[in-house]
């Protein structure tokens, strides 16, 4: 065991922060905005033009074949530098690795290089009014015409899909709760979509209504009636590494530890510098956890152990940030940033289904 | 090479050895009568020599590749003074003869500490005092035994004329030590939450396991995210005071406070799944939870360095290692 980075490892750094350094915007306006959505695409262009925009990827789909530990990096300095949250996380995090795994080298070829760019921005269409944490319970269907499917039904929650142009979800093809489901991708612009406000005011969620959408062969992931095993590949990968690397947690401890510093109140700064401690232990965990997958070892379930602790170790940072800054927390990021950890023990499967999930398949206690 | 972070097939290796040797020897009906099950197989093995150099006829191992092992121990609930003898004597006593073979039994008054655990099995206690290290032998201290609440780890006042000026610093010694109590307790509170898993998928109430209820599952989850996380800590902790590194103090502290935090929840929670049962002197479930409560006190309480981290995170000290 060491902790030491390799030569190339700390040139790649050195790399990615001068480069950071002179082109990462100030701040942008919401994601969830027209103008903001814009302006948000422009900088993944702006990252994929450095090939900095998806290091992890081969160079064929625009990355650099980065190690696992060379993306930890890359996400240190990214955070660190006070670098916009990534619109096109969604594809890059969650669809893209189901692609690379189950998709066809067609399938590759067409969507990887334009997401990388974010040229198509891919908004993840998995809830369904009565199907949010318990998935397998999803109504929404597929029928089979000449050429391809016809999809029915109705997803909502469904994250940056007022302004995306794409998007990929379950539908049933046949059989109940887990069996039967496929993976389809599908166009927006086919689809009735209603933004739906969040805490904040802004259109961060949407209504999908399919009535008839078309979506043809090539639309499909995987093997049709295989999607819930891809759906959850893609949810452990979620919860686990991908979704939420270390880097964003360490850059917000930071920023906390000096809140606190300027507060000058013990009892607040004893909370901080336990946040601070525990983005640590967050991010050496994780150099296991990437450890572990270099090896060639599946995360699977462990990871729901990382989704609990980063979700709650992110809303007590920013809790506490609102206790420091009381009525001025609205004059500052912090705002944006508590409503948006608010959300993390419950996306991705709620903290109540990861410790069931923790409880039944990592300790072996009874459903 | 690439940064890695994840034990070798040595170190764990070594931990294996030493949890089946600890399992043969240190099985929970030893604690209720013997006082230092295990140690003999334990020195068979070159345990105490492991962090000694070759020439005091040891391993010259670090403390990152002891930790699996210690953790072990921890694991077991193995009394005597285990920190004190295999992990802070070679960093005070590298020269002192027959420490390598295990025939030498030795416990530690450092810095910050009040009481010098199992210094009634001790054939060397080292005192840190004004006036630097003190080496004081058996024969020439003085024991009063304190009230404490491990009845396999008792604390004692050590008064003394004899003693022989020691070299050195106890700074290392103090660190090593620290750590490897944190080690122990990663153990202690994996083994808690192993216990108490086991007992929730038998006990039944109310016509069902009691591991089957969502109050009860929960709580065994959240155990066990508490040691997931902590543990990191612990080894980074190793590799910062093997490599002497500019965070060391820190990181000693965060691996520590975390440990004993995970461990003393991993023994809040087990009582709480044990019910009145647990409550009892006659299940050995006592002695993993009283460890947990002694070793999270001992070389710096949780608050203690708690404390440390605050100061030093507060003083502008946030570079991280690695």
């Amino acid at each position: 065991m060491d902790l030491d980075f390799s030569p190339a490892e700390r040139d790649f750094r050195a790399e990615v922060r001068d480069w950071l350094s002179t082109h990462a915007p100030g701040p942008l306006p919401s994601m969830d905005t027209p103008e903001g959505f814009a302006a948000h695409r422009a900088w993944e262009a702006r990252l994929a033009d450095a090939r900095l925009s998806v290091v992890s990827w081969p160079e064929e789909h625009g990355g650099r074949g980065a190690s696992l530990i060379e993306w930890l990096i890359f996400e240190e300095e990214y955070w660190a530098a006070g670098a916009p949250a990534r619109v096109t996380q969604n594809g890059i995090f969650l669809l893209a690795p189901c692609l690379m795994r189950f998709g066809t080298p067609e399938q590759r070829a067409r969507w990887l290089p334009r997401m990388a760019r974010g040229d198509d921005v891919w908004a993840q269409a998995w809830s369904e009014p009565e199907a949010g944490s318990d998935l397998a319970a999803l109504t929404s269907r597929a029928e089979p015409v000449p050429g391809g499917w016809r999809l029915y039904g109705h997803k909502t929650w469904s994250s940056r899909a007022a302004y995306a142009s794409h998007g990929f979800g379950l539908f049933r093809t046949s059989g109940t709760r887990h069996k039967g489901l496929t993976y389809f991708m599908f166009h927006l612009d086919d689809v009735a979509v209603r933004p739906v406000a969040q805490l904040d005011g802004l259109p961060g969620f949407a209504e999908l209504h399919f009535d008839g959408v078309f979506a043809d062969e090539s639309m499909v992931l995987g093997e049709v009636g295989e999607g819930w095993r891809i759906a959850m590949a893609t949810t452990s990968s979620e919860r686990g590494l991908t979704l939420r690397s270390p880097g964003r947690f360490l850059a917000t401890a930071d920023r906390l530890v000096t809140l606190a510093r300027d507060a000058g109140d013990p009892a607040l700064a004893d909370r901080a510098a336990r946040c601070w401690v525990e983005a640590e232990a967050y991010r050496l965990h994780t150099f296991g956890t990437a450890r572990t997958i270099m090896a060639g070892a599946e995360v699977g379930t462990a990871a729901s152990m990382g989704k609990v602790f980063w979700s709650e170790l992110d809303l007590r940072m920013h809790a506490l940030a609102m206790e420091l800054l009381g009525e001025r927390a609205g004059e500052t990021p912090w705002l944006d940033g508590f409503l948006f950890s608010l959300a993390g023990p419950i996306y991705a499967g709620t903290n109540e289904i990861q410790r069931n999930i923790i409880a039944e398949r990592v300790l072996g206690l009874p459903r | 090479m690439t940064m890695t972070f994840g034990f070798t097939d040595e170190q764990l290796a070594l931990a294996a050895t030493v949890r089946d040797v600890l399992r043969a020897h240190c099985p929970p009906a030893a604690l209720r009568s013997e006082r230092r099950p295990g140690w003999e197989q334990l020195a068979a093995l070159g345990f105490f020599g492991l962090l000694l150099p070759p020439e005091s006829d040891g391993l010259g191992l670090g403390l990152a590749d002891l930790v699996p092992a210690l953790e072990e121990t921890g694991r077991a609930c193995l009394p005597g003074p285990v920190v004190e003898t295999a992990v802070a004597a070679p960093s005070l006593l590298a020269g002192a003869p027959k420490l390598a073979s295990g025939a030498v039994c030795v416990s530690v008054l450092l810095p910050g500490q009040v009481y010098a655990p199992d210094a009634d099995l001790a054939d060397l206690i080292v005192v840190a005092g004004s006036d630097g290290l003190r080496l004081v032998t058996r024969e020439s201290a003085r024991l009063t035994p304190r009230p404490g609440v491990d009845p396999c780890r008792p604390l004692f006042d050590v008064a003394f004329e004899d003693s022989e000026r020691l070299g050195g610093s106890a700074v290392p010694a103090l660190r090593r030590a620290t750590v490897a109590t944190a080690a122990q307790l990663i153990g202690v509170a994996r083994e808690l939450l192993a216990v108490s898993v086991a007992y929730a998928r038998v006990r039944r109430q109310f016509g069902a396991a009691i591991g089957s209820f969502q109050a009860v599952k929960h709580q065994l989850a959240d155990v066990a995210v508490a040691v997931e996380f902590a543990a990191p800590l612990v080894y980074r902790a190793a590799l910062a005071v093997d490599g002497d590194v500019a965070t060391v103090e820190r990181d000693v502290s965060a691996a520590k406070a975390a440990a004993g935090e995970a461990a003393t929840f991993a023994a809040r929670v087990a009582l709480q799944v044990h019910g009145a049962i647990g409550y009892t002197e006659e299940l050995d479930l006592r002695f993993w939870i009283a460890r947990a409560w002694s070793l999270s006190a001992a070389y710096g309480t949780t608050a203690a360095h708690r404390e440390c981290i605050r100061a030093a995170v507060l003083d502008g000290n946030v570079r991280r290692y690695p």
